[in-house]
């Protein structure tokens, strides 16, 4: 496979533990940026090679871990900025789009501001070294982020095609680079600022960001400040065109007017007199554009793309978008190779400028992604959005916006709180969103009741019935296996499983023969239309109305309900003899409750479980259940009798 | 990358597989010691909860259920037999009472004549499966009688695939019917491809093979299908002398024709990789298929990804330090960054 420029090597990484001559090591992922590594024996060798056996480490390796935790706001906070973009995307239509899309870029930017200050903060106040070192990391990958941002923003969000690209360049360059603003306000608040070591160096960084009022105001500090060639630098700088949005000027007309101005900063300077003072006739080859001048002040411009700015500002003022590029190597080769880290960084910002969004995108993954999706995947929405993405289909069907996405929202739906940002982000990407989700719902821990409504909710939002089935099946199966038979019951019943509702149900019934009682009598009581949901439940359900009837006197509506679901045989055969005895204290009420047909209904059902069960239930009756056998036939018979005399006296009387 | 714990396994000699559940929060470790142990995640720290000794020796493989049925492993063991533990009582017990948790064997499976090599639970839809493959060719599909009760086992299907099997891996997709790809280790190169797959039809109630991967004629340690979250193929890699990645696309469904018929797959290789430079033994993937682990010969670890063009690349590797003196070995143990800012990427 073709490696593609600036490809970063693999990354390797050592385990602290000696190779062993027949182990290999082994691997498993988990949850999200998780790898658990341990030695294993080479499976074709016979012995095992290890020299300490009794001690096998497994180790967990995670990796992308930390940036969430330090960067929880971003998280957050950008979130809201997502979700509220992505309403807009369907809701507006494009020139209005188009503001809220510049508005987000914006927004997203600002958030990544006030982060890299607090962290700034945060730094500042640590004490403990190692961990200083990781949040200077951060902020240095945080500033960088700003830095790619904000040019992408000029270059593929703000920028008019053909239209005149300085001044924001110019902003992109006083926003970032702040070292001139540093010193002019150490040098001014010096006593004499005109002496001041780096007097001269704040002059000559602030004229190569443009921002001549400033230079002008240092200027007026010197003590010759009153001198001609003083004088006349300054008048050159006041009168220096500039290029504003709001000015109703064409660029043709500014062009004109600025090259007049530069043919009189040539003619003064050729004209000698600024020769006195060398810093002087510095600045006024500046203002021509001299060639030479600006590589004697590479340092103060410190990186190629600030002299590339700072050199068209004074040599091309009217540069256009597409002309950007020709610059770049020119300025490049001033500088000597630097570090692979700004390399990498160089490769993007140079991307950018030569306007190739594919190439910057693939960079940033390659170089930022390291700790985070966060910048690449916020960015693709963007520029998706804006249409300067190709809408391409990726080989499996989706596109880079959702690719990036999909990584950004996987780094956070293996975090353990932050699981339900990355949701609202799946929600987004409407190819593979929806099957992500499923995948991870599946894999989320459910450590609490609270935790697993939470999820439960999430998968009713959306549809997801067979997740929101497997949530309440793996919550109802950890409650029966603590014996929490309601809590059981309520999640299986939230299932609507009905094997495994049946299997809690003959629970409760087991419970009852044992004990005599029910437990959780308010959620049977309680269990409505869910009743339905199988015949166990139903059976479950009546038989407690049944005890309630008796209970309350009613004893017609109890031996009825008592009969039918005797004779419905909705029970489980081990239940059908503690039914028989509820029938007995029936049996021997003064008046007759059952009628004929009705005890010969509990006879046939004494008979079968006879008939059924000598080989089970007969061998295992105690003395005292033996006894209780023969109380129920002899009630039965007595009641029968009873009822025939009753019955035969009322047809007589009729 | 940083070791965010070392957790010293205890296991008195080398172990042989590690097995995460569904959610991540639990690990199961076997070991040539003989013993299957089972660790949960408490506080961000890993604990042993339950160690027991099997029986049959050596254990080789163990494997989770889906917690819907309950918390349920399966292990094989060199003697041949295959093993299906239930832990009893939940994890009550682990509040407060620190005595390790209770697993009993529900049942033991010995068919097979030969090793057992590989065990696989179903994935969840299908129900409470266990697939099972030897050394002498043969698959096994048990189904579990009544999910809550584990004693009872039967043997669904049991087909041969006249090559010495070394591992088996289910087919992910819910959509489609079941699939099991099966791997050999046979070595013998004119024997032929080593790497089948087999399907499910609902109609027949057998398995028939589907299709024969042909490029890959060496010997096979592994076979993973990757979770399919939603892509329109199948994704397997497979560990023989090389990496091999592949994605098999059906072709009946998108001409939708009725799934009665058996499946037509489309083979296509998405990469071959000898990175490891020499055999690779074992694999594993994420739970969205985008990161896959492979353990080759060299000693190594290697994790691929594949970029937004699909092409797969690997992304790092770990390995044994060689020497590393004692006192930097312990700064290593602690929880760090690595030295190289952004030394980890895609």
């Amino acid at each position: 496979m073709a490696a593609t420029t600036g490809e970063r090597e693999v990354e390797e990484f050592l385990l602290p533990i000696p190779k062993i001559k027949n182990g290999i090591l082994q691997s498993v992922l988990g949850m999200g940026k998780q790898l658990h590594v341990f030695q294993a024996q080479r499976p074709s060798s016979k012995t095992s090679g290890a020299r300490d056996k009794g001690n096998q480490t497994i180790f967990d390796v995670q990796w992308n871990a930390e940036m969430h935790d330090i960067a929880r706001k971003l998280v957050n906070e950008t979130h809201n900025i997502f979700v509220m973009l992505q309403g807009q995307v369907k809701s507006l239509s494009q020139p209005m789009l188009y503001t809220q899309l510049r508005k987000a870029s914006k927004q997203y930017r600002s958030v990544l501001k006030a982060c890299s200050m607090e962290l700034m903060q945060i730094a500042d106040a640590c004490v403990d070294d190692t961990r200083k070192i990781k949040y200077e990391e951060h902020i240095q990958e945080f500033e960088m982020v700003q830095l790619i941002w904000s040019l992408c923003e000029i270059i593929f969000i703000e920028a008019a095609p053909g239209g005149l690209i300085l001044t924001p360049l110019l902003d992109w360059l006083q926003w970032h680079f702040q070292e001139g603003n540093h010193l002019a306000l150490e040098v001014t608040q010096s006593e004499q600022p005109s002496s001041h070591p780096s007097y001269w160096e704040a002059v000559n960084r602030l004229l190569l960001q443009g921002n001549t009022d400033s230079v002008r105001k240092l200027l007026a500090l010197h003590v010759y400040s009153h001198s001609e060639p003083f004088l006349g630098v300054d008048e050159l700088l006041r009168k220096m065109p500039r290029w504003t949005y709001q000015h109703a000027q064409s660029a043709a007309e500014y062009e004109m007017k600025w090259r007049h101005w530069r043919d009189e900063c040539i003619r003064r300077y050729e004209a000698g007199e600024f020769t006195a003072y060398k810093e002087l006739e510095t600045i006024v080859q500046v203002l021509c554009g001299d060639e030479a001048v600006f590589r004697e002040l590479k340092n103060q411009c410190e990186t190629w793309y600030h002299l590339l700015v700072s050199k068209l500002l004074y040599q091309n003022p009217t540069v256009r978008l597409k002309d950007l590029s020709f610059e770049i190597k020119a300025c490049q080769a001033v500088y000597n190779l630097s570090s692979p880290q700004s390399q990498e960084l160089d490769n993007i910002l140079q991307a950018t400028m030569e306007c190739d969004i594919h190439q910057v995108i693939q960079d940033s993954c390659n170089f930022l992604s390291n700790r985070s999706w966060w910048f690449v995947s916020h960015l693709a929405d963007i520029l998706h959005h804006c249409g300067q993405l190709d809408p391409q289909k990726l080989p499996f069907g989706s596109n880079l916006r959702e690719y990036l996405l999909l990584e950004y929202a996987t780094s956070l739906m293996a975090h353990k709180s932050l699981w339900q940002v990355g949701v609202d982000y799946l929600d987004f990407c409407p190819v593979f969103g929806r099957s992500y989700l499923e995948a991870y719902i599946e894999h989320i821990p459910l450590e609490t009741e609270s935790k697993a409504h939470k999820v439960l909710h999430l998968c009713q939002e959306r549809d997801l019935l067979a997740q929101a089935q497997s949530v309440c099946k793996v919550m109802g199966m950890k409650c029966l296996k603590q014996d929490r038979l309601g809590s059981a019951l309520s999640w299986f019943l939230k299932s609507k499983n009905a094997t495994v509702i049946k299997q809690v149900t003959d629970r409760f019934l087991t419970e009852y023969c044992e004990k005599g009682k029910f437990s959780h009598l308010d959620l049977i009581d309680h269990l409505g239309p869910s009743m339905l949901v199988t015949n166990s439940l139903t059976f479950l359900g009546k038989y407690r109305e049944f005890h309630t009837l008796y209970d309350k006197g009613d004893i017609q509506g109890a031996t009825s309900l008592l009969l039918s679901l005797i004779s419905s045989r909705l029970a489980p055969k081990t239940f059908w003899m503690t039914m028989l005895m509820d029938a007995l204290p029936l049996l021997n009420l003064p008046q007759v409750v059952l009628n004929v047909q009705q005890t010969y209904e509990l006879k046939h059902c004494l008979e079968e479980l006879q008939r059924d069960g000598t080989s089970n239930y007969y061998k295992n009756l105690s003395d005292s259940e033996m006894d209780k056998l023969r109380l129920l036939q002899l009630a039965l018979i007595r009641n029968l009798s009873r009822a025939i005399i009753k019955e035969g006296s009322i047809t007589n009387i009729a | 990358m940083f070791v965010a714990q070392t957790i010293a396994s205890e296991h008195k000699d080398l172990i042989h597989d590690v097995s995460f559940d569904c959610h991540g929060r639990r690990m199961a470790t076997c070991s040539s010691d003989h013993t299957v142990k089972v660790w949960d995640l408490e506080n961000g720290k890993w604990k042993c909860t339950a160690s027991w000794k099997t029986p049959g020796g050596s254990v080789s493989r163990v494997t989770w259920s889906h917690p819907e049925f309950g918390q349920i492993l399966a292990t094989c063991s060199f003697d041949r037999t295959v093993a299906v533990w239930e832990e009893l009582g939940g994890d009550l017990s682990t509040k407060g009472d620190s005595s390790a948790n209770a697993w009993l064997k529900r049942i033991s499976l010995a068919d097979s004549r030969t090793t057992v090599t590989d065990v696989c639970f179903a994935p969840k839809h299908l129900g409470l499966q266990l697939a099972t493959c030897s050394s002498d060719g043969i698959v096994r599909i048990y189904e579990a009688v009544d999910v809550m009760k584990l004693g009872n086992w039967q043997l669904q299907c049991e087909f041969n695939c006249n090559l010495s099997l070394s591992c088996l891996s289910w087919g992910t997709s819910r959509t489609s019917a079941p699939l099991i790809a099966v791997g050999s280790d046979d070595a013998n190169i004119a024997a032929g491809a080593k790497v089948l797959i087999y399907e499910y039809s609902e109609t027949t109630r057998k398995w028939h093979k589907v299709s024969t991967i042909y490029s890959v004629k060496e010997a096979v340690h592994d076979v993973k299908f990757a979770p399919s979250v939603g892509r329109p193929f199948h994704q397997l890699a497979i560990a023989s002398d090389e990496l091999t990645i592949i994605s098999l696309k059906n072709v009946r469904e998108e001409s939708r024709q009725i799934s009665s018929e058996h499946s037509i797959f489309e083979i296509r290789q998405s990469g071959r990789f000898n990175d490891h430079g020499s055999k690779v033994w074992r694999l594993s993937w994420n739970i969205t298929g985008t990161i896959l682990s492979s353990s080759g010969d060299d000693g190594s670890v290697r994790l691929w990804k594949a970029n937004y063009l699909d092409i797969w690349k690997c992304i790092s590797v770990l390995k044994a330090d060689g020497g590393a003196p004692e006192e930097e070995r312990a700064s290593i143990h602690a929880p760090s960054m690595s030295s190289t800012p952004g030394s980890f990427r895609y």
